[in-house]
């Protein structure tokens, strides 16, 4: 397979402009440019090129929703990369920034916007660097800026660094950060590609997927929207990690065996352990277990299988980790990083740590694993953003796939606790009265 | 600006057919089918709806996941469903977990009764609670502002809180600080939230997390009762319902919570919602007092009446002042008295001097006004020497609407900055009392004859401004409004500032009576526009007649009471040391006057010093009567109350003296004295109660308007308006009313500490140059005449210029003001 992202990935000096240009940078934008913006959009709308963010919608639609027109129109990068398990975002902007500028340049021009961001999260601090060098090469070349390279384009790009919020890569919670706001979600409709940043027509992409645009216009949107299989094309960075021995970013062609990911390229768990669940998409995928491992890894296929593709973030878990402690240190982190806009998430996130501290603190019963589950139903599609279902839904698959072991779990803690099952079985808990 | 006009569309919710507004949300729209649907964080009030609580999902065909309601426009064929088991599980869903954190201490709680969250609990709510956790804990309850207690656990993070201080008051002061389930509101700095609108907050907090701390603990609903009047503290006359136990009233809310759209959009000041405390205070006056010798003695209320009634032997020679809390009935029966029974026109409501009839017919002709929701659908809004906050706070909220959500551009000309100049788009600052210099050069930039020029240095402007501001009033889009505080038109010159605004208007198109555009005079006093058209001015008679005799208008009364020529004065809830100009000529007037007759609630100087006959006023929870609002809306107030001690209605009060004097009114109802005052104005024609009823009735926009008098015709010649004196090393006096400036702030105890002392608005490159601090307590004054105030630095005041309060009961600027110059020059020291 021939790598489209990671093409001269490692090359030394790759983030450099001059390095960049010598391997064929900014080619595709010199290309692009020659053609009308509507040409290259069809192009995109033809890669079928479907979003690495998470939410996987078509890249070329998305942009193609934006109003025509004179108004002020904006592209926004999302690198608030934050899903737990995923890195891919960070190794592109570290290794090869100009490919994502040429990348938006690309986009901008397609979409008919003037204005672009990169919003990065703050953790970034040495992928900002390195993107800020870049602009600023980009800029004194030509690349940004007015009549880029002779044409009509005019675009300005400017870095922005979050202050680390989760929250913040949801696309309207970015706006509002962006916008100097707290970071809350807002409510859509309106859509970004209405009403998005300042209230104008917002296309916003993840650093993935508008990394990929100048392999797209390079190769031609048919070619490759061959790659990969039906639905889900092209080539698809996958960052691997916990208990694998080669944990990384590889970019493979959509459509490959899950298998072939975690055993061929990241190397399974070590000490030849077995694998008791992983998530295929990030930590808020629903999780799979050592069964699923011959899935195809692609948006549809994994979706059947009742989770997805999401970001692209395998994580690994072996079968010397109990399924408690996973589900624990998850709730944990959306607890935190729930913005607390909407009930359901506020308060159902905070209330599943606290059953799963009494599971792992022996002072919880079976039935607690019934509330648990019914409260995870009702977050699940009752939020005003996914944060609350990113939490909801892989908790409510460890429950579902994993009771036999919770319970245990539960039976261990209380003897471990010195709490005989007989008198917890006659006496339930009772509510702590409040002072 | 086209304003949004209904369309109807039909859905089904519940199976049932529900015809509703198209754009409105599906809770509102389903409340048209006598559909509920609950929610906590919806308020239309606020703005766009955000969906943060979650309780209102409801299920609608064709879309898989549960919907918002309050964010959901209905649609035509629209098939919705609220009683499902899916809504109903999604429903008992957001009630647990709003639960799970919140106290249930409903029977010890300030809300039990008339709480949105306990309401929803019993009728959306599943009963019982699977979360045996330990809950969140606060300190509580804290002290959110001298006003409001917080009590954080009860707190649902609704965001209504905060989105009225960031997105309608502006203030910025709450956030939500934290996040998940830490967040909690507070302000942004930790300091007390003090606003002229906080009190809003606590009406739209949906549970007792939000409580008004003079209200805490008072009363429960079922001890309480509803009754619905008009605020009389300032001319924005909003509507409100006071919440009255045991004769008392205990709170003021805004009526039916969604207020009145032509008043007040249903928000109130802070000042309106406590200043109720002064109803039922100790140093409220409630008995008639005489005066003995030097003191002031309690007497029978024939004595008292008596004693006014020898205001017979002063017939000719007897002036009255009439004051902004006066209805319409009380000023127009005063007006009688003196006209027929004491032939004597020298009767005024205005402290800055007589208008000519001409210019106040001119005025008030129908076709000019514009009207108070005109503010927020006005393609221009232009306020001259006004600003809402301090004149009639409930505008600043509706200037603020308009800009926000309908691109209103604003403009602001003023001497003193004004609270909108950060939401305008010009902002123009002209020397203090050079509001004519400025709109005779707004007149000549929009096409009048005259050097634009030479009338914008006239007003220390620089006339590229005035031009620029001219191009986006005349092409910026034909509804332009133009609202304008009495103090333009005060003064010797006032009559040619209003000519200069007339033509304004003139050029601008706005006397054509096009709906949506016209001029909106902020009167000094609550119903000055409605005691003026009863007949208590000098130049006009009831109904803008000619008035047999034309009289003295204030200035005039006080230099005649000197004369010896004026020998009896009636102050009907009017002090003159308070509010008028020239304050050491009034208190000579009033020592030298044989017989003044006050109508006043608390001892003031005025009372105490020089009143001969004192009656105790009505608080405006216990009149009835009615008052017209600015724009020409008359409003009905009703009795919420009985009368504390021994008050008397006034008009009654008006009523007997005159009796005594030997003048019968004929009037012994409320209503007889309304029908006598409606029937004698003419453009009033066939007006009722029943007419004017909850809503009130403008009564410009009626047929009978056309019965107005025409006025003088714009354009007039303007003359060269005076060059605005170079400071020259002094400083030029501007003067200003705050909201706080009022007795009934000063004697409320929760409001109290609002009712800071006298304050001298200084530039910090003045005060520099002065060598002055901060606070620092200073010295005020010209031609031998001193004011103590304390010096407050102010960024946006203009070098050059200090202001100073009046209508405080000390340290008032009125001292300083001559009644000839339009701005004096003053100095300034530290006291010694």
């Amino acid at each position: 397979m021939d790598k489209l992202l990671f093409r001269d990935i490692d090359e030394p000096g790759l983030n450099t402009l001059e390095i960049y240009e010598r391997r064929g940078g900014y080619q595709a934008l010199r290309d692009a440019l020659k053609r009308r913006p509507d040409e290259v959009l069809d192009q995109l709308l033809a890669s079928r090129l479907r979003g690495r963010g998470g939410a996987g919608f078509e890249m070329g639609k998305k942009a193609s929703f934006l109003p025509k027109g004179t108004m002020d129109k904006y592209l926004v990068c999302n690198a608030d990369e934050s899903e737990p398990g995923t890195f891919k975002d960070r190794e592109l902007m570290q290794k090869n920034p100009h490919q994502l500028i040429e990348g938006m340049i690309i986009a901008a021009y397609a979409a008919e916007v003037n204005r672009s961001f990169i919003y990065i999260r703050g953790e970034y601090a040495e992928q900002a660097d390195i993107l800020d060098a870049a602009i600023v090469e980009a800029e004194r070349a030509g690349y940004l800026g007015d009549r880029i390279l002779g044409s009509e384009l005019t675009l300005s790009l400017v870095l922005h660094r979050g202050a680390g919020a989760y929250i913040c890569g949801e696309e309207t919670g970015l706006l509002d950060s962006l916008e100097g706001k707290r970071g809350n979600p807002r409510l859509k409709p309106p859509f970004p590609a209405n009403q998005g940043l300042y209230q104008g027509p917002t296309l916003i992409n993840n650093v993935e997927t508008l990394s990929t645009v100048p392999a797209i216009v390079r190769m031609g949107g048919d070619a490759y929207a061959a790659i990969g299989v039906e639905n889900s094309s092209g080539t698809k960075l996958v960052s691997i990690s916990g208990h694998v021995r080669r944990p990384g970013n590889y970019e493979v062609v959509l459509g490959t065996s899950s298998r072939e990911l975690i055993y061929d390229l990241a190397g399974g768990p070590p000490e030849d352990r077995g694998i008791k669940l992983w998530f295929p998409g990030g930590s808020s995928s629903p999780v799979l277990t050592a069964d699923d491992l011959d899935l195809s890894y692609d948006f549809d296929t994994l979706a059947k299988a009742g989770s997805m593709l999401g970001s692209g973030a395998i994580i690994v878990v072996d079968d010397a980790t109990p399924v408690v402690d996973v589900a624990l240190k998850l709730a944990k982190f959306y607890r935190h990083e729930s913005c607390g806009k909407c009930t359901p998430c506020r308060e159902g996130t905070n209330w599943t740590v606290r059953m799963l501290e009494r599971i792992d603190a022996g002072e919880a019963t079976p039935m607690d694993l019934d509330i648990m589950a019914s409260v995870q139903d009702q977050i699940i599609g009752h939020c005003l953003c996914v944060l609350g279902d990113a939490m909801a839904m892989p908790i409510s698959s460890m429950v579902a796939k994993f009771r036999p072991e919770f319970e245990a779990h539960i039976e261990a803690a209380r003897e471990r606790h010195g709490l005989s099952a007989a008198i917890l079985s006659a006496a339930v808990p009772q509510p702590a009265l409040a002072r | 600006m086209p304003r949004p006009q209904p369309t109807p569309v039909t859905l089904t919710i519940d199976g049932r057919e529900v015809r509703a507004t198209e754009g409105a949300m599906l809770v509102d729209g389903a409340k048209q089918g006598d559909i509920e649907i609950p929610y906590f964080c919806y308020e239309p009030k606020l703005g766009p709806p955000v969906g943060a609580c979650r309780m209102c999902l409801v299920e609608i065909e064709g879309i898989p996941k549960l919907q918002t309601a309050c964010s959901t426009p209905v649609k035509d064929g629209m098939v919705v469903h609220t009683q499902t088991a899916r809504v109903k599980a999604a429903q008992e869903s957001v009630v647990e977990f709003l639960l799970i954190n919140h106290p249930l201490d409903c029977p010890v709680c300030d809300k039990g009764g008339e709480c949105p969250l306990q309401d929803i609990s019993y009728g959306w709510g599943g009963g019982t609670s699977r979360f045996i956790e330990p809950k969140r804990h606060f300190e509580k309850p804290l002290a959110l502002s001298p006003l409001i207690a917080i009590d954080r656990e009860r707190c649902i993070l609704c965001y209504r809180c905060v989105r009225f201080s960031q997105d309608v008051a502006e203030d910025h002061q709450l956030v939500l600080h934290e996040r998940g389930y830490h967040t909690y509101v507070g302000t942004f700095d930790g300091h007390p939230y003090v606003a002229p609108f906080s009190g809003n907050i606590i009406e739209l907090c949906p549970v007792g997390a939000l409580t008004s701390r003079p209200y805490r603990f008072r009363a429960r609903p079922w001890d309480i009762e509803g009754a619905g009047s008009v605020c009389t503290l300032c001319p924005a006359q909003c509507n409100v319902t006071l919440t009255v136990r045991d004769d008392r009233v205990l709170r003021v809310l805004t009526r039916d919570h969604d207020g009145n759209p032509g008043v007040d959009d249903g928000w109130l000041c802070d000042k309106g919602r406590f200043a109720y405390q002064s109803f039922h205070v100790e140093e409220r006056i409630v008995e008639p007092l005489v005066r003995e010798g030097d003191a002031l003695r309690a007497v029978s209320w024939e004595r008292a009446l008596d004693a006014a009634a020898a205001i017979a032997r002063h017939a000719g020679r007897a002036g009255a002042l009439v004051g902004g809390q006066a209805t319409n009935e009380e000023a127009f029966l005063l007006q009688r008295l003196f006209r027929e029974g004491l032939d004597s026109g020298d009767i005024d409501s205005r402290a800055g001097g007589g208008v000519p009839l001409e210019l106040e017919r001119a005025l008030a002709a129908p076709a000019l006004q514009a009207s108070v929701p005109d503010l927020e659908f006005a393609h221009s809004v232009l306020l001259v020497d006004c600003d809402p906050v301090d004149d009639a706070p409930i505008l600043d909220l509706r200037i603020r609407k308009g800009v926000r959500r309908h691109a209103v551009a604003l403009s602001v000309a003023s001497a003193r900055p004004t609270a909108l100049d950060a939401s305008a788009h010009h902002a123009l600052r002209h020397a203090p009392g050079a509001g004519e210099a400025f709109l005779a050069a707004l007149d000549a930039a929009l096409g009048g004859p005259g050097d634009a020029r030479a009338r914008a240095d006239a007003a220390g402007l620089d006339a590229e401004a005035v031009a620029s501001l001219a191009a986006s009033l005349r092409d910026g889009g034909e509804d332009v409004v133009i609202a304008y505080g009495e103090r333009l038109g005060a003064g010797p010159r006032g009559p040619h500032a209003l000519r200069a605004l007339l033509n304004v208007a003139h050029r601008l198109g706005l006397d054509t009576g096009r709906a949506g555009a016209g001029l909106l005079a902020v009167p000094a006093g609550a119903n000055g526009r409605g005691v003026r058209e009863a007949g208590a001015s000098p130049t006009a008679g009831p109904g803008l007649v000619e008035p047999a005799a034309r009289g003295r208008d204030a200035a005039a009364i006080a230099r005649a009471v000197e004369d010896g020529e004026i020998t009896a004065l009636w102050l009907l809830r009017a002090d003159p040391l308070r509010s008028h100009p020239d304050q050491a000529r009034w208190r000579a007037a009033l020592a030298r006057a044989g017989l003044v007759i006050t109508h006043e609630s608390v001892m003031t100087e005025a009372v105490r010093e020089h009143a001969t006959v004192v009656f105790p006023a009505e608080a405006y929870a216990e009149k009835a009567g009615t008052v017209t609002h600015p724009d020409g809306r008359l409003q009905r107030l009703r009795p919420a109350i009985g009368h504390a001690g021994d008050v008397r209605p006034e008009w009654q009060v008006i009523a007997e003296v005159a009796r005594r004097a030997g003048l019968d009114l004929g009037v012994s109802t409320p209503a007889e004295a309304t029908a006598q005052f409606v029937a004698a104005v003419p453009f009033f024609a066939g007006l009722t109660l029943e007419d004017i009823g909850g809503r009130g009735v403008r009564w410009n926009e009626r047929e009978a308007a056309t019965a107005v008098p025409a006025g003088a015709a714009a354009p007039f010649e303007l003359d060269d308006p005076p060059v605005a004196a170079g400071a020259n090393g002094s400083l030029r006096l501007g003067t200003f009313r705050s909201i706080w400036a009022s007795p009934e702030v000063e004697i409320s105890p929760a409001l109290k500490f609002l009712a800071r002392g006298p304050s001298a608005e200084l530039a910090p490159a003045d005060a520099r140059r002065l060598g002055l601090a901060d606070g620092e307590t200073v010295e005020v004054g010209s031609n031998g005449t001193r004011v103590r105030a304390s010096v407050a630095l102010r960024a946006s005041v203009p070098v050059g210029s200090v202001f100073l309060e009046t209508g405080l009961a000390e340290g008032s600027a009125t001292a300083l003001e001559g009644e000839d110059d339009g701005a004096a020059l003053v100095e300034i020291r530290p006291a010694s």
